[in-house]
């Protein structure tokens, strides 16, 4: 499998949260897969630990055959550089163009000075705004990224995730701050990329119908354990588990 | 795709390096000569502390003058900027354009003076005394409130003015209605930012014979009798916390960060009108004894026909090198200052320091910048002599406060989801730094450094007073004496040089 998530828990406040609590799971390459769960499920949790941002307490993540989890210093970075992460909030320098914002994906790939000097050279930044022009910001390259609209940030956030050509694509709640209608657009566009890229893709989402219209696979996650792990088009019943109340949550 | 490359942050850099070092190379700048005399100022700071508590008594009949002369003027400026802004506004259209830009001209003109030339000049109209301190405030004051304020008017959109007139509404009765409640929260904040910046111009007033608690001060200081100038400090220290403390709570609430209710409204605005009716009713009425008609007239007859003369001389003791000679003293000085201030601001940050240590440094820059700044210029007159350098030490240290208290709002405002974003697609961190960092403080950075500059500009043109280098020293000179075509022409320098200052500053914000 292409990325194999095992036994993986993560407390937080010294034990008193558990965040996850032993989830696993497993997805091939070129599937869309969708956590889906109730807030405080742990799906940012899990995301935090598949890109490297946090450290699990227990268990393995493998991708590629490759253990991310026990990877320090330039050999987890070598590792987070083929991985790409777009944010609920974006995650954006606000105050520099899109354009700009997106080549911040190729400086993993430079040297320090030319990267702190901001060389890129024509052929990054032709490809960042081949990237622009993918999402349909061609025209917005230049634009602070404050003067941008939420789906237009999103699209822009996807740009700069695409830049680094990842083998995986991870997608924290990418359109729960925008509304229905945008948010679907940004689905469709995460989708068809998806496809014609033959991309990963696991992407959280507590909103169903957008998990089950856009994805190969849900994985459902509740108080840090997967309970639910099959195919998108279930029937609600099947998915009861996922939003029962957690024990620990009851008052 | 061609496309017009600009030029990069780092060349702007490096060109505003090599321009602060040359002008601190003109100034003289020394830093041996400051390590060599060290033991002169922790001599003096030593004398300092413990000040003479015995002479607290004595302290606060001068010090309430200060505030006083601090309240009236702001609250008088303030109001007269309010009435004068919407005529310099261009979208309300009050007046006709010549008129505006006559009317901009002046405000600028008169922007360009520092509090005490301003005080000196009406001690020759109102006699010595605070209601002369009174009046260069209020004038101080609403130059530049004028200012910032048709400011706000003019970024305010202005729709509903625009359909109020459309509907047959007199522009002013539109403009109280549609205008002014959209500015108000920035007018009340520019207005309380004023009054603590006006506590401690006044606190200098006395130098030039306006009262206050400067006399004091000067005379003290002259005399060597530091332990009484430690107490004179102290007191204006606490009197500068409290202002500020209180003005920061108002500030909130004008804002609208802080929620207060209708009764807390109505007697805060009870509390600071009878707080301003005590300060004005109290100060002492002017003493026209020495003041004259002609006097007046041949003051601003100085202004309309100045030494044309003294203003084209070139070489060192000509306007040319002095002004030049301010402004370098601006420049090394505002340069130094923010070299101080980093540091300083990142220990003051709540983000990188714990709570406690952070309020605990963040309390040097408020101490450093509640000491008026012509008590630094005579306090490090004893240890590098008189002369430009001694004016750049003075600069930096008094940029210190302001500087670092923006650049710390600026990194406890930082947002660092970007941050984590970049370290999870594998960058390492002093280029996280670079990209996801500098982009958001350095603009708020620079701003901060920009209009200190300005401010530092006004001040280094009187630094000369003590005998710190540039302009001030021969405008005080030329004013003591009635040379007013010497003062005119040296005051239209000052207006030029503080117009094209403002003229690159502008450019420099844009990008
Ligand atoms: N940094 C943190 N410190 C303390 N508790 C946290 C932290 N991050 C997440 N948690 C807790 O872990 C649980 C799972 O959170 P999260 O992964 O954000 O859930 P979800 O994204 O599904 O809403 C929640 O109870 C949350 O309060
Ligand atoms: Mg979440």
């Amino acid at each position: 499998m292409f990325l194999e998530v095992e036994g993986v828990s993560k407390s937080y406040d010294n034990g008193r949260v558990r965040a996850l609590d032993g989830a696993g799971f497993a997805v091939a390459e070129g599937q869309f897969v969708s956590v889906i769960g109730p807030s405080g499920a742990g799906k940012t949790t899990l995301v935090r630990i598949l890109n490297g941002s946090e450290q699990c307490d227990a268990g393995s993540v493998v991708l590629a055959g490759q253990r991310l989890d026990q990877a320090r210093g330039r050999a987890k970075r070598s590792m987070q550089k083929r991985l790409g992460t777009i944010y609920q909030d974006f995650a954006l320098v606000e105050n520099v163009s899109a354009l700009a914002n997106v080549l911040t994906a190729a400086v993993p790939d430079m040297g320090f000075f030319p990267a702190a000097l901001g060389l890129f050279g024509p052929d990054r930044r032709d490809r960042a705004r081949r990237l622009l022009d993918r999402v349909g910001l061609a025209d917005k390259a230049d634009t602070p990224v404050q003067d941008l609209s939420g789906g237009q940030k999103q699209r822009v956030a996807i740009a700069r995730a695409l830049m680094r050509s990842p083998a995986l694509l991870l997608a924290d709640e990418p359109v729960a701050s925008l509304d229905p209608v945008t948010g679907r657009q940004i689905l469709e566009l995460l989708k068809d990329i998806q496809r014609a890229e033959g991309l990963t893709v696991v992407m959280n989402s507590h909103n169903l119908d957008f998990a089950r219209a856009f994805s190969d696979r849900l994985i459902g996650l509740n108080a840090g354990r997967v309970v639910y792990d099959g195919a998108a088009d279930t029937p609600d019943e099947a998915l009861t588990a996922v939003y029962a109340a957690a024990p620990e949550a009851a008052p | 795709m061609t496309r017009r490359r600009r030029c990069p942050g780092w060349v702007w850099f490096l060109a505003g390096l090599a321009l602060t070092a040359a002008a601190a190379w003109f100034t003289g700048c020394d830093v041996g000569l400051l390590w060599a005399r060290r033991d002169h100022l922790a001599d003096i700071l030593r004398r300092m502390f413990p000040p003479d508590w015995g002479y607290f008594a004595r302290v606060w009949a001068p010090l309430w003058a200060t505030v006083q002369m601090s309240v009236t003027g702001t609250a008088l400026g303030s109001f007269l900027a309010l009435l004068t802004a919407p005529l310099c506004a261009a979208g309300l259209g009050a007046v006709p354009a010549p008129v505006r830009h006559i009317l901009r001209a002046l405000v600028q003109v008169l922007r360009s003076f520092p509090a005490l030339i301003l005080a000196l000049a009406a001690t020759f109209l109102f006699g010595l005394g605070a209601f002369a301190g009174t009046a260069a405030i209020t004038l101080y004051t609403f130059a530049i409130m004028t200012r910032l304020t048709y400011d706000d008017i003019d970024a305010a959109p202005d729709g509903a003015f625009t359909a109020l007139t459309a509907m047959g509404a007199p522009p002013c009765r539109a403009f109280f209605a549609a205008v002014l409640p959209r500015i108000a929260p920035s007018y009340l904040a520019n207005a309380l930012y004023m009054l603590e910046t006006n506590v401690r111009h006044s606190a200098i007033l006395g130098y030039v014979g306006a009262g206050g608690v400067g006399l004091l001060l000067s005379e003290k200081l002259s005399w060597r009798e530091y332990e009484k100038v430690g107490a004179i400090l102290l007191a204006l220290f606490l009197a500068v916390c409290l202002v500020e403390s209180a003005s920061a709570c108002l500030t909130a609430i004008v804002t609208g960060r802080r929620k207060a209710g209708r009764g807390l409204r109505r007697a805060i605005i009870a509390a600071s009108a009878l707080l301003f009716l005590a300060c004005t009713a109290t100060v002492g009425p002017p003493d026209f004894a020495h003041a004259s008609l002609r006097a007046v007239g041949n003051m601003l007859l100085g202004l309309v026909r100045p030494d044309w003369a003294f203003f084209f001389q070139g070489g060192t003791g000509g306007l040319g090198w002095l002004l030049l000679e301010t402004a370098a003293i601006a420049l090394a000085g505002t340069a130094v200052g923010a070299a101080l201030s980093l540091p300083l601001a990142l220990l003051g940050s709540g983000r990188l320091m714990p709570r406690g240590a952070a309020a605990l440094f963040r309390l040097i820059p408020m101490a450093v910048r509640s000491v008026p700044f012509l008590v630094y210029g005579l306090v490090f007159i004893r240890a590098t002599g008189p002369g430009a350098f001694t004016g750049v030490l003075t600069i930096a240290v008094c940029s210190v406060g302001l500087v670092t208290k923006r650049f710390t709002e600026a990194i406890d405002g930082m947002d660092m989801r970007a941050w984590d974003a970049l370290a999870a697609m594998g960058v390492p961190a002093l280029l996280r730094v670079r990209y996801a960092l500098l982009p958001q403080l350095l603009p708020a950075f620079g701003s901060a450094v920009l209009y200190r500059f300005d401010v530092n500009l006004r001040e280094a043109s009187v630094l000369g007073m003590v005998g710190a280098g540039g302009i001030g020293a021969p405008l005080v000179f030329a004013m003591n004496r009635f040379q007013w075509p010497t003062a005119g022409a040296i005051a239209i320098g000052l207006v030029l040089m503080v117009w094209l200052v403002d003229l690159l500053s502008a450019r420099l914000q844009k990008r």
